[in-house]
């Protein structure tokens, strides 16, 4: 079954008196599966950054409706969405957003911290997912003192230890050098072979291509989506590639 | 263009920044203002018009150095925050091509605007406010005074000079400042990585034993005098103590909450625990100076109105009677006859009576003096061999059985060697007495206060008066007078039943009818009259009141201002992880409330330091005020209950509002 589904997804801004308005979002419809690793494609200015507000429960669309686990995320109130988001989903930013005042060790534990589990549990939860993203020796150190690398996978391992439905990722690979680029993006591949759902939002096409779809956005609406199939990254990134080069000369809409 | 481009700039430069500089350029007005009306009332003619003007001088004049030196301080500390936030504006104008050169221009137009617009503003208000505070002064000193208004040039001029030598310093600093970081550096200077404090255990236990030191000297010690010699010392060890503990021993105690794991890992500590230790390495210093300030605001207001408050009853307690005659012979060890006594009795009742008084509460005796060292029941007199030390030293008067029985109307006998005692103002009686390890005097018992002239009270020593069965054999059988330096004297004194005109004139009278007669009688009177003294206790206790609400003001000007800008550079640094926090799943009311709890412990913190600091320096303090003559605690009781009541209620407000500042700051996060 589908662990999410948007469909008609309306998003718009007005100026302060009303004087102009910006659609951000026309009309999103998509799915994503159980298990799927899917990454959302598009310019700046697509509206991007406006749907994964809308999936994360932090923004509210104008019109259309998001199910998560078939649940509609307008039913959650106001004031349990952060509760929500914290049981539900897993993020992890472009620029990190660790606290500087806790270790990494403290940053992977705020979730669940905050969720009231007990201290022995939260330690028995840590050390595998630690152990997979390679973070073992960084754990009491300080996020000033650790690379971008690290401290990304420090944010993929807050996102995961509260074993979410369904991670959201915006522009993971922003921030990093293309060594950490590759590390991480090798990561999100094996932790989505263990079956966790990743939806991923990115310009980079690196990035795209280690996912399983990609969903193309262009001025509010899915403009295309390519499955991966039985290709290998290549080729994959050269299909993405391709469809971008389309987008960008303005090939005809559907 | 009417304003030149730098000078344009700089005013740009002031207006965007509003929320920084109003705060600094009215702490600007208010040190000037102040200093201002402390230098005009130095020169008031009202003021010097005052009997005892010239201490009161002396007094304000200090007044107007502490408010100078504080200010150039405090200045220098509030300017800090202001360029941390200016730099990046100063990066960027250099990225784009100004070079320091002109960097230096835009902040000379900068500090010469904020100088002549708070300097303005604080000698128009200084002007304004100038004659309130005559008024209230020479009010306090039970002055006479006109109401028009002047102003002084000189006061003026002096004020605009010593602020002007303190903007020159601040620019000079901001300038070396800019000077010695590139433009990257400028840019990014807010936002520069911070490594979590380590906070250092040693000097946190340091911290905590030097209070303790503090503390236990000011708890110990029992006489005044050495209360006086302590206290420096108690006040300065208290201060280092605050600033160590608040800057190393609180991070040190984050560390320790967070080392327990089982506390530390629960939602209501986890983010506190955490941001507290950030917070306490920032802003150690200044809740540790918001605390000093709070101390010294609460001492100096509660002792100040004590003092004056307890005017009257100190007053009463230097001069017991209306009038007071204290004869001694001319030379040392002469002895004061019955005769001579006499004459000048007869003296003094019918100058009393040509002015209609009619004497009451009559204090007559005699009494032989020496000054002593006192420890426990023995007594060393001062003589040219052996010096006394000063603390420890006590004047020892001993009266007749007779004069002591007329006195106070008792029956009492002594048998040889058999005394009454007591101890005035403090110390208490010993069982027996030996003086000089020569001779051993038992103490019947303790004895009515009856010789009170208020001379004791004017002494910083305390004084033992010691009844003997006969004055004259006593001193006779014993080498006292002999061997050490001792005084005859003879004490009268009287209620007039006058008012306090009819005192002053008798008392002036009676001076120079005395001294007339002294010469030829070998003997030198000293005559003091209540009501002539009592202007001069209001001037001196005025006085204090007075410089005691100045610097209060200033100081608690001082701590609000510290107070904001701590909330308004926290909002700015709390801004972006309020953010984060919500984003990874904190209710904003779990966020408002961790936030809430950090603010009311950072902003309580001093205020309760203070408190305790303050019941620690009680006791010494209310030593400190029976050398000025009050004894009665329960005024000073009053006062500082009064006081810290008053300061907390304004401390809850200034935290009202710059609470508000702060989550206004904040609140820009969660539109994200």
């Amino acid at each position: 079954m589908s662990i999410l589904e948007a469909s008609g997804l309306q998003k718009i801004y007005f100026s302060r008196f009303g004087a102009s308005r910006v659609e951000a979002l026309k009309s999103v419809t998509f799915s994503v599966e159980e298990g799927e690793y899917v990454a959302i494609m598009g310019e700046s200015g697509s509206g991007k950054t406006t749907l994964l507000n809308i999936l994360a429960a932090l923004d509210r669309p104008t019109g259309g409706v998001v199910l998560l686990d078939g649940r509609d995320l307008s039913t959650v109130k106001e004031s349990q969405a952060a509760a929500f988001r914290r049981s539900n989903l897993g993020f992890v930013f472009q620029e990190f957003n660790l606290l500087d005042t806790f270790s990494i060790e403290d940053n992977i534990y705020l979730p669940l911290v905050l969720a009231g589990k007990n201290h022995r549990d939260m330690q028995g939860l840590l050390m595998p997912i630690a152990a997979r993203l390679g973070i073992v020796e960084i754990l009491k150190k300080y996020p000033y003192e650790v690379s971008g690398g690290q401290k990304q996978r420090a944010a993929v391992a807050r996102a995961m230890i509260t074993s979410p439905r369904l991670i959201l990722a915006d522009e993971p690979t922003g921030a990093l050098d293309s060594r950490s680029t590759d590390e991480l993006l090798r990561l999100f591949t094996e932790v989505n072979r263990l079956g966790q759902t990743i939806l991923m939002v990115t310009h980079s096409v690196k990035a795209a291509s280690s996912a399983g779809r990609v969903l193309f956005i262009r001025d509010g609406e899915v403009f295309h989506q390519l499955y991966r199939g039985t290709d290998t990254d290549e080729q994959f990134y050269q299909k993405i590639s391709d469809t971008l080069t389309l987008l960008a000369t303005g090939g005809g809409k559907q | 263009m009417s304003l030149g481009f730098y000078p344009k700039l700089a005013m740009d430069g002031i207006r965007k920044n509003r929320r920084m500089y109003v705060p600094y350029l009215l702490t600007c007005a208010g040190m000037a203002a102040m200093f201002y009306i402390l230098a005009f009332l130095c020169d008031s003619p009202a003021m010097q018009s005052l009997p005892g003007a010239v201490s009161l001088g002396i007094m304000l004049r200090l007044g107007t150095g502490v408010i100078a030196v504080f200010a150039c301080i405090f200045l220098f500390y509030t300017n800090s925050f202001l360029m941390r936030r200016r730099k990046k504006e100063f990066g960027l104008y250099n990225i784009l091509g100004m070079s320091k050169r002109n960097l230096a221009r835009v902040l000379f137009w900068e500090t010469l605007i904020s100088a002549a617009l708070s300097l303005a503003a604080g000698l128009a208000v200084g002007v304004a406010f100038s004659k309130l505070a005559e008024l209230v002064l020479v009010r306090l000193a039970l002055g006479d005074i006109g109401y028009s208004l002047s102003v002084s040039p000189a006061s003026l001029v002096f004020t605009a000079a010593v602020f002007g030598v303190i903007f020159l310093l601040i620019l000079l600093n901001s300038l070396r400042q800019v000077r010695f970081s590139g433009a990257l550096a400028l840019l990014q200077s807010e936002q520069a990585g911070e490594r979590p404090p380590k906070g250092n255990a040693l000097l946190g236990l340091a911290g905590l034993a030097l209070l303790g030191g503090a503390y236990y000297i000011a708890v110990t010690i029992d006489d005044p005098l050495s209360a006086l010699t302590w206290f420096f010392l108690a006040v300065l060890m208290v201060i280092v103590a605050t600033y160590v503990i608040m800057i190393s021993g609180s991070v040190v105690f984050c560390r320790f909450l967070q080392s327990r794991k089982s506390y530390y890992y629960k939602p209501n500590h986890f983010v506190s625990t955490a941001s507290m230790r950030f917070r306490m390495k920032r802003n150690g210093a200044g809740l540790a100076s918001i605390c000093v300030l709070a101390t010294m605001v609460l001492v100096m207001l509660s002792s100040t109105t004590s003092l004056y408050f307890g005017t009257e009853s100190a007053l009463l307690e230097r001069y017991p009677r209306g009038i007071n005659v204290t004869v001694r012979p001319r030379t040392d060890m002469g002895a004061l006859g019955t005769e001579t006594v006499a004459a000048v009795r007869g003296k003094i009742l019918d100058t009393a009576e040509s002015f209609g008084a009619k004497p009451a509460n009559i204090l007559d005796y005699r009494a032989a003096t020496v000054y002593a060292q006192l420890d426990g029941g023995d007594i060393t007199t001062f003589s040219a061999e052996n010096s006394v030390s000063f603390t420890a030293g006590c004047v020892v008067v001993f009266t007749d059985l007779d004069d002591y029985n007329a006195m106070t109307g008792e029956g009492e006998t002594l048998g040889p060697d058999e005394v009454l005692a007591y101890m005035s103002r403090w110390g208490g009686v010993p069982s027996e007495l030996r003086i000089n390890g020569e001779r051993t005097l038992r103490v019947k018992r303790e004895a009515a206060d009856f010789a009170k002239d208020g001379d004791s009270a004017a002494s910083i020593i305390p004084t033992m008066t010691v009844v003997v069965s006969d004055l004259d054999e006593f001193i006779e059988s014993f080498p006292l007078f002999r061997n050490y330096v001792g005084v005859w004297s003879w004490h009268y004194g009287f209620d007039t039943g006058l008012d306090a005109a009819g005192d002053r004139a008798l008392f002036s009278v009676l001076v120079s009818g005395l001294r007339d007669d002294a010469e030829a009688a070998g003997i030198s009177t000293n005559t003091t009259c209540r009501s002539t003294n009592r202007a001069d206790f209001y001037t001196l206790y005025g006085g204090f009141l007075f410089l005691g609400i100045t610097l209060s003001v200033v100081f608690v000007f001082a701590a609000v201002l510290i107070i904001y800008y701590k909330q308004i550079s926290e909002g700015y640094e709390d801004e972006k992880r309020f953010g984060i926090m919500q984003k990874v799943g904190m209710m904003k009311r779990e966020i408002r409330k961790s936030i809430n709890s950090q603010l009311l412990t950072v902003f309580f913190l001093p205020l309760g330091l203070a408190v305790c600091h303050l019941a620690f320096a009680f006791p010494m303090i209310r030593k400190l005020l029976m050398l000025f003559n009050l004894t009665n605690s329960g005024i000073f009781l009053a006062t500082t209950g009064i006081s810290l009541a008053v300061f907390a209620v304004f401390y809850t407000l200034v935290y009202k509002i710059t609470s508000n500042a702060y989550y206004n700051i904040v609140s820009g996060a969660k539109r994200e």
